[in-house]
């Protein structure tokens, strides 16, 4: 699919995906630092099936599935409040959860400072307010449309994922780099099945993933927090 | 196969209750209604409807927790096909203690393209203490199922609830190679969800053995329990008490929720998925929710 993007928006995306966007993605793996300890990822190959299949089955298709909602829901406060809820409860783990909450929170708060006229849709989602809700909301109101933000979100957090994996494994900058190249097919993929997904095909296959997150918060050294 | 067996069991389950199969649609659909209220300060099942192949065995009250009124669905035709659909509705009075469970494991058969369904709603009433234990279900190569479970706590409610699932008959080295499995769980309470859970696998697909997913391990599981937050400090015990760093066949984790915990299992083996979760269980039922601990026999575990 090919996307057309006017200047403004463009420039407003590549902010909301930059990684100096202060709301501390990079101190998350989602799991990835227990697959390292347990010796389930030890180079850029097994990072990039990982990456995929979280792509193809993992709980980031919700997160850009709701970031959707709340993209088209922005002037609508109980849906805000429904999909918010939703996401609050489809979390696998007290950690996700936290990091969808923490990353949420940091990205309300700086939006409430650049535009005030954004409030009354975060009263309406209520707090902890999610991340990818808080996401939707603002490229709804930066006049992202959707399947481009779904883009810049997972482009944004499969880089997140890539630099935590580089200090992790480690890998060569050169290496992540390379992976998130040869990510670009899943990515446009992935963001046009997610952005098109129905209420009723929110599914996710992701037990191992689940269970990586679970072990996460017993793991006796800890660089990162989920 | 199945087919014979269902046909073969029509005409005796006619006589306990009726049968809903028409000769055009040939599958069964089960219902059952099963209610329990307190009378006399004691749960009772004062409503128990059913259709078949659904039927409910007599109430039993344990007598290491004579509080506890416990109640076993039984599926007289053993098995689901593609067609066939059950829906269950399990209605608990306020202040009730009832553990529902099953008589055996539940199988889906390989379908010609149809899905099998099951749909349970539990309404739990304000002080209520439910339990959802029912046994392993077993999706053959080829069968096609899907389950929806919805809980809805009053105030004060407590629900604890678990399924196991196995991916083909793995005993005799059946993989899912076809066939389809989707799952829907979803707890409320006044309005608002606790937790959502929607989880779906396709016979051959990659998730299978990817980490992501199953790991090449047959046997997924997971336990629930809603309504009571628990500590850290019960948390890390139970951990212990799991001893996780000596399971070296299995995959295991557990965390908490905002109104509870979650616990989940990929592994090879179902009744050591039934294992572990028996100790969380009796663990909660008796440190958290200070109930008389015990296990039903027709699990057929010490």
């Amino acid at each position: 699919m090919a996307i057309t993007i006017d200047q403004q928006a463009l420039l407003k995306l590549l902010q909301l995906t930059s990684p100096a966007l202060p709301v501390g993605a990079f101190s998350y793996s989602e799991g990835l630092e227990t697959l390292v300890l347990h010796g389930h990822l030890t180079d850029s190959a097994a990072l990039h099936k990982w990456l995929v299949q979280e792509l193809r089955y993992g709980a980031v298709r919700l997160d850009v599935a709701i970031a959707t909602r709340s993209h088209q829901n922005a002037q609508t406060p109980d849906q805000l409040a429904y999909w918010n809820q939703w996401l609050t409860a489809s979390r696998d783990t007290a950690e996700l959860r936290q990091q969808s909450w923490q990353m949420g929170r940091a990205l309300v708060r700086l939006a409430q400072n650049l535009h005030p006229e954004l409030q009354p849709s975060f009263d309406a989602c209520g707090t902890p307010c999610n991340f990818a809700v808080a996401f939707g909301i603002i490229a709804a109101h930066w006049q992202i449309d959707p399947y481009t933000m779904a883009l810049g979100y997972l482009q944004s957090w499969a880089t997140n994922l890539i630099g935590a994996a580089v200090k992790l494994v480690p890998l060569g900058q050169t290496d992540g780099q390379r992976c998130l190249l040869k990510m670009i097919p899943e990515l446009t993929t992935t963001a046009q099945a997610s952005v098109n997904l129905q209420d009723d095909e929110l599914y996710v296959s992701g037990w191992g993933s689940a269970i990586a997150s679970m072990q996460h918060e017993t793991l006796y050294t800890r660089l990162f927090r989920s | 196969m199945p087919r014979q067996e269902k046909s073969g069991l029509m005409t005796t389950t006619n006589t306990v209750s009726s049968v809903q199969t028409t000769e055009e649609s040939r599958h069964w659909r089960g219902t059952l209604d099963l209610r329990f209220s307190m009378l006399d300060g004691k749960t009772f099942p004062t409503k128990s409807y059913s259709t078949s192949p659904l039927r409910v065995q007599r109430p039993f009250y344990p007598a290491a927790a004579p509080d506890n009124c416990q109640s076993v669905i039984v599926h007289t035709a053993g098995g689901m096909v593609g067609g066939d659909q059950l829906d269950m509705a399990i209605t608990a009075g306020p202040d009730t203690q009832a553990l529902v469970t099953t008589a055996a494991a539940h199988k889906i058969y390989r379908s010609q393209g149809d899905w099998a369904e099951q749909a349970i709603q539990l309404n739990i009433g304000t002080g209520a203490y439910v339990e959802w234990l029912p046994q392993e279900l077993i999706l053959f190569d080829g069968g096609q199922f899907r389950q929806s479970l919805r809980v809805n706590l009053e105030p004060g409610a407590v629900w604890m609830g678990w399924d196991i699932t196995r991916f083909g008959r793995s005993a005799r080295g059946e993989t899912l190679k076809a066939g389809a499995w989707r799952s829907q769980t979803e707890i409320w309470q006044q309005g608002k969800p606790l937790w959502i859970s929607q989880q779906q696998l396709r016979g051959g697909s990659d998730v299978l053995s990817s980490h992501n997913g199953l790991s090449g391990y047959p046997v997924v599981g997971s336990f629930l329990l809603l309504g009571r937050p628990i500590t850290s400090e019960h948390l890390s015990t139970i951990r212990t008490l799991l001893d996780l760093s000596t399971s070296k066949d299995c995959d295991f984790g557990i965390t908490e929720l905002e109104q509870g915990l979650v616990a989940c299992y990929r592994g090879f083996s179902s009744q050591a998925a039934r294992q572990y979760f028996i100790r969380i269980w009796q663990y909660l039922r008796t440190e958290v929710l200070v109930q008389k601990g015990y296990v039903p026999r027709v699990w057929g575990v010490s």
